[in-house]
């Protein structure tokens, strides 16, 4: 390996521990914020959905879980990746290193949340009387690469849009909280009437979701779904190289 | 060997943002793209040989700052060629990119693979950087807890230990108490005069004469005049007084 490669993996890994280590590093329970946010907000919907609202639903924890902590793995990448920009201006004026790396450090460092969740996950599958199949061991590799390629895409377009457009930090806090009712996680995608499930189904993180449940819920990988997702994703990722490098030009002139 | 080719750059004019109302009556006008904007380089040409020192000089406003982004990289220019060959060590504002929670130690790390190195690289450098700021025992202890001063020369003996080919510096040359300006200032004199090319943009005329064997004056974007530093620095006197 030459040594600019090195250089570029040491930094992109000191930027993503960088994310990870100062989160949490002045509170107490530290990295445990990470699995309780998902895990209370699970809670607190579970009380009002299951026992307020009497959703009559078998392994209703664990389907609403499967779904939570891959969609806060989004959510929050794309809610922070909107100041990953803005928020370096010191570094992004002075010093010369390629910026998307703020934005990637930003996604992976959201994802090892998610993998920490998994064990979670795991407790809540037995609780239900389940077991994980094989296919665990390549479904939720691949899930993760697709939903990764799609939140870059995203986060691409709106780290530099916010900049050039500070209202978008704005828009897009309403809209993540939007697409959260608009997808199928706190209920089944079967129970929404025939004439509204359109909504859902030009909603491409709807088949992303839906894979996610398919494994942990019936270990089973749902193809149909999962191309649909990479789909997607790879159209949304050209789509915000493309915005990214022709704004990147200007970026310098606005922060 | 730094060549740059009739450098243009503009920044759109800044206007506050329009207030709502405004907005919805005159939106088309300003969704149009906006053509006012300032140029803060008008058609600079110049040439920095390998291992020769350029002194920049000019009133605030004139385009220095600028014209080292545009070296550097971190900005584009809109219009004209520049060429940089090596590897570019940027001295712009010390500690850009520190990190107040992180400690000393790890900020020597970052900033060190932020300006080009591998993490083995740094670590290698870390006594000689550690020994050059004078810190000791402060090194462990989280950048927050540092005075200014403190901050100021842990970044410098970072960016002093990176082994430059080119160096950009912007009115940086002493920083800490007095005793470690001397030292500073001696260690990056040396880094210059041992063949390092630098574009060295300052205040100090004692410094450009000091450092710089050329020199250019910039004044609302252009080159008023450029040669011998000694020369473009009276020049610069005469106008202003």
């Amino acid at each position: 390996m030459n040594k600019k490669t090195r250089q570029q993996i040491d930094l992109l890994k000191i930027l993503v521990k960088k994310e990870i280590t100062l989160k949490y590093k002045r509170t107490y329970l530290g990295f445990l914020w990470s699995l309780l946010n998902p895990l209370l907000t699970a809670l607190v919907l579970f009380i009002a959905f299951r026992i307020f609202m009497r959703f009559e639903m078998e392994n209703y924890t664990l389907f609403l879980l499967a779904a939570i902590f891959p969609w806060s793995w989004f959510s929050a990448s794309v809610t922070m990746s909107t100041n990953t920009l803005t928020g370096n201006i010191a570094l992004i004026k002075k010093v010369l290193f390629p910026k998307h790396f703020l934005i990637l450090a930003t996604i992976i460092g959201q994802l090892v949340n998610l993998i920490f969740a998994l064990p979670i996950l795991l407790v809540f599958v037995y609780y239900y009387g389940k077991a994980p199949a094989l296919n665990w061991l390549y479904g939720i590799p691949l899930l993760i690469v697709v939903q990764f390629i799609v939140t870059y895409g995203v986060a691409l377009v709106i780290s530099m849009v916010n900049a050039f457009f500070r209202d978008m930090e704005y828009i897009i806090n309403v809209s993540v909280g939007m697409l959260f009712w608009m997808t199928p996680i706190i209920y089944l995608l079967e129970a929404v009437p025939e004439k509204y499930r359109v909504l859902l189904v030009i909603n491409p993180v709807t088949y992303l979701i839906q894979s996610w449940r398919d494994i942990f819920l019936n270990n089973t990988i749902n193809w149909h779904n999962i191309s649909i997702s990479l789909v997607t994703a790879v159209v949304v990722l050209l789509a915000g190289t493309f915005i990214f490098s022709r704004l990147n030009r200007r970026l310098d002139e606005v922060l | 060997m730094i060549t740059a080719e009739n450098l243009w750059k503009s920044f759109p004019a800044r206007r506050d943002r329009p207030g709502f109302k405004e907005f919805i009556v005159n939106a088309p006008k300003f969704l149009r793209y906006n053509k006012d904007c300032f140029w803060a380089l008008k058609g600079v040409n110049l040439t920095v040989k390998k291992g020769e020192c350029l002194g920049v000089i000019g009133r605030n406003g004139a385009g220095k700052s600028t014209l080292l982004s545009l070296l550097l990289g971190v900005a584009q220019p809109t219009k004209g060629k520049i060429e940089v060959n090596g590897k570019k060590t940027p001295l712009l504002e010390l500690g850009a990119g520190f990190h107040p929670d992180l400690t000393g130690l790890e900020n020597i790390i970052m900033n060190g693979v932020l300006l080009g190195h591998t993490e083995d690289e740094v670590l290698d450098r870390m006594d000689n950087i550690i020994n050059f700021s004078e810190l000791g025992d402060f090194i462990e202890m989280p950048l927050r807890t540092y005075s200014s001063g403190m901050t100021m020369r842990l970044a410098f003996s970072v960016a002093i230990h990176t082994e430059p080919e080119i160096l950009l510096i912007d009115e940086v040359l002493a920083v800490g108490d007095e005793s470690f300006q001397k030292k500073s200032g001696k260690a990056l004199i040396e880094l210059i005069k041992s063949g390092v090319t630098t574009v060295y943009v300052s205040h100090s005329m004692d410094a450009i004469k000091k450092i710089c064997n050329r020199a250019i004056w910039l004044e609302h974007g252009e080159i008023r005049a450029e040669g011998e530093s000694g020369k473009v620095i009276n020049d610069y006197m005469n106008y202003l007084s």
